[in-house]
């Protein structure tokens, strides 16, 4: 498991607790310190790991602490509730409706994993009995429509796209116009892959996203991506109303930590992460549930006790 | 009080003590550039063992000096080692009459088919004729997407020549990359481009794959692409991908990565720290940088450019 890693190091640091005899401000410095280097090995962003510090520090108040107080017990808890804050943007994402419209729109940066994952979503959906369709609204990558109508036709999932139509907002209105007259639930729109320094791919993003009125715009962001994801994140947010995130090849190494700045960029939760390049390799993320594996903690009710 | 003294008397050395928190600073700022945390703290500790003990002037601050001395660390990962004048190497191939080939790998989405592109521009540029093989036979639309950019390339330029050697999906890419070259040595073809699959450095079927076509098929350059994007990632993608070629290619003197492309340079800003990453890890120098999306989006690298934006507060 990719985040095994990390949270044996934060266990690791954790751990060194217990083998003090006093647990006092420089204790917690130290662990502290291998915390906040576990976190940035794992790309999360330094803005924050600096923010998680002060305010674990903040929280835990060693001087203040009475005697007799479990000090484990409250920097365990701090850090705990520092590491969900990370990923937890505090809303809910977006559910589709059975029976109506729901149209969702893919975006991010090149080679972020959009494509791949449009199908793997629709699938997710297919299968639960919803019906799905895709529109490809990327006309500018070579290549792009085949590998839509590929991934489509092994998916056994409607596609519309085309070859000679050069204007993505003309082919996403179409296409969503088409497919919303034919009843379909879910209709996932994918577009090329853009960055905040081309002002003209982030225009073109606006327009889609106006004649296409998503219900919930999705970012896709690559799991290896390091310190630049949160400025592009934030200029997505601004630019598209950013509604869920989904972190992809999460199948490898990666610990995924500079995506997760996204969370807080966009306040927006993660919902999914791409676990591989074939269409099941997509599994449901929950942020709580994803820090308490990560430390390996079962039963986490004993730490809110404090 | 005593150091005080010494202070002013003019000399004084440095000790570890002085260093520290300038070097805590440098660290969390190379960091901030997205260099990976273990060779920014590598780094760091390198520049540290130098200086203490060094004399130094009463007036110069311990900040410019390591400032100074990370500088000239920084410049010399950077700089070159080998050759990277890929055009004399394939005049030299040319003179022995076979086509030089090149080997683009690396993980999914960072950017070898459009980078071979640009390659490709560039060496028809130069008048080479060249064949582009497609040996990703794995990812949906891999083989149409050559296709467009192939008759991109031959639309552009009046002279050029390139062609496409495709099998279709579900192939061997070993032996595909095998045949194309041999399409080329037989159709005077200058330079052959090989794509292949992008694919995670811990998949071990699919690096297995990968060391088999790089054995079969023994390429001139193997071009490592990867995304300036990357985080600390960058280390480990490196150092797997050149453990497997050595691992599982059953070679006594196995082959590595001989050299980076580090793509998408124009969605960075000044966070330039993986082109510092990749060339710690490899010692191989950087080729080239992808700087967008269309065929002369391919430059060198400027050294003291990067070595600049590092620093840069
Ligand atoms: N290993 C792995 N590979 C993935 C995953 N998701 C996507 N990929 C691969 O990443 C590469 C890029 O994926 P695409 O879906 O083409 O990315 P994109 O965002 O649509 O790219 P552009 O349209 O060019 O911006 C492909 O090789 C995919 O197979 C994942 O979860 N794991
Ligand atoms: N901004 C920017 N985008 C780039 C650059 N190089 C490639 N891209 C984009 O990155 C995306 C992925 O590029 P590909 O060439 O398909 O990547 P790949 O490594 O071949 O992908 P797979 O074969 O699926 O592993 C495309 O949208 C490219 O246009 C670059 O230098 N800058
Ligand atoms: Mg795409
Ligand atoms: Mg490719």
């Amino acid at each position: 498991m990719v985040l095994a890693d990390l949270g044996r190091r934060i266990n690791a640091a954790l751990a060194k607790i217990n083998k003090e005899p006093v647990i006092d401000e420089k204790v917690l410095d130290a662990v502290l310190k291998d915390i906040c280097h576990a976190l940035l090995e794992a790309d999360v962003n330094v803005r924050l790991v600096g923010n998680l510090r002060n305010n674990v520090k903040t929280a835990v108040n060693i001087q203040d602490l009475a005697a007799g107080i479990n000090k484990r017990r409250v920097i365990q808890k701090a850090v705990l509730d520092e590491l969900c804050k990370l990923v937890e943007p505090g809303t809910e994402p977006y559910k589709p409706r059975k029976g109506a419209n729901n149209i969702i729109m893919f975006v991010g940066l090149q080679g972020s994993g959009k494509t791949t994952t449009c199908t793997k979503l629709a699938y997710h959906y297919q299968r639960k009995g919803w019906k799905v369709c895709l529109v490809c609204a990327d006309t500018f990558r070579a290549g792009a429509f085949d590998q839509l109508k590929q991934n489509a036709t092994k998916a056994k999932i409607p596609y519309y796209g085309s070859y000679t139509e050069t204007d993505p907002v003309q082919i996403a209105h179409e296409g969503v116009e088409k497919f919303r007259k034919d009843g379909f639930e879910i209709i996932i729109v994918d577009t090329s892959g853009r960055h905040k320094q081309e002002t003209e791919l982030f225009e073109e993003m606006k327009q889609i996203s106006a004649v296409v009125n998503p219900d919930n715009t999705i970012f896709v962001m690559d799991g290896t991506i390091g310190q630049a994801a949160e400025s592009q994140a934030k200029a997505f947010h601004e630019a598209a109303d950013i509604g869920s995130i989904i972190i992809t090849k999460m199948d490898g190494h990666a610990k995924g930590g500079g995506a997760i700045s996204a969370v807080a960029a966009t306040h927006s939760p993660i919902i999914f992460i791409g676990t591989g390049e074939h269409i099941h390799d997509l599994e449901r993320f929950e942020p709580r549930r994803f820090v308490q594996k990560m430390l390996g903690m079962g039963d986490m009710t004993g730490l809110f006790e404090t | 009080l005593f150091s005080f003294f010494k202070n002013i008397t003019g000399q004084r050395e440095i000790n570890e003590e002085d260093l520290t928190l300038v070097l805590a600073n440098m660290k969390e700022h190379l960091i901030k550039k997205n260099v990976a945390a273990d060779i920014a703290t590598h780094l760091c500790d390198s520049v540290s063992r130098t200086l203490v003990g060094q004399k130094i002037g009463s007036f110069k601050s311990i900040r410019s000096i390591v400032k100074q001395s990370m500088e000239s660390a920084l410049r010399r990962i950077l700089t070159p080692k080998t050759s990277v004048d890929l055009l004399r190497d394939i005049l030299q191939a040319q003179s022995e009459s076979r086509p030089y080939t090149i080997c683009f790998i690396g993980v999914n989405g960072v950017g070898k088919s459009t980078n071979l592109s640009k390659t490709c521009f560039w060496l028809l540029q130069n008048g080479f004729k060249v064949l582009i093989a497609g040996c990703d036979t794995f990812r949906s639309g891999a083989v149409e997407q050559l296709k467009v950019h192939v008759r991109n390339l031959n639309a552009l330029g009046q002279n050029s020549v390139v062609e496409l050697y495709e099998r279709g999906y579900g192939k061997d890419a070993a032996g595909i990359a095998k045949d194309a070259i041999n399409f080329a040595k037989a159709n005077g073809f200058d330079v052959v481009l090989i794509d292949t699959a992008g694919r995670m450095q811990d998949n071990e079927p699919l690096m297995r794959a990968l060391a088999k076509l790089v054995t079969v098929n023994n390429p001139d350059k193997i071009i490592f692409v990867g995304e300036a994007l990357v985080g600390n990632e960058a280390v480990d993608q490196l150092t797997k991908f050149n453990q497997a070629l050595k691992d599982f290619s059953g070679l006594q003197n196995p082959r590595h990565i001989d050299g980076i492309i580090l793509t998408k340079f124009d969605t960075i800003d000044d966070k330039v720290g993986a082109a510092l990453s990749m060339a710690y890890t490899t010692g191989q120098p950087i080729l080239f940088v992808g700087t967008g999306q269309t065929y002369t989006d391919l430059k060198n690298m400027k050294v003291g450019h990067i070595v600049q934006a590092l620093l840069k507060e």
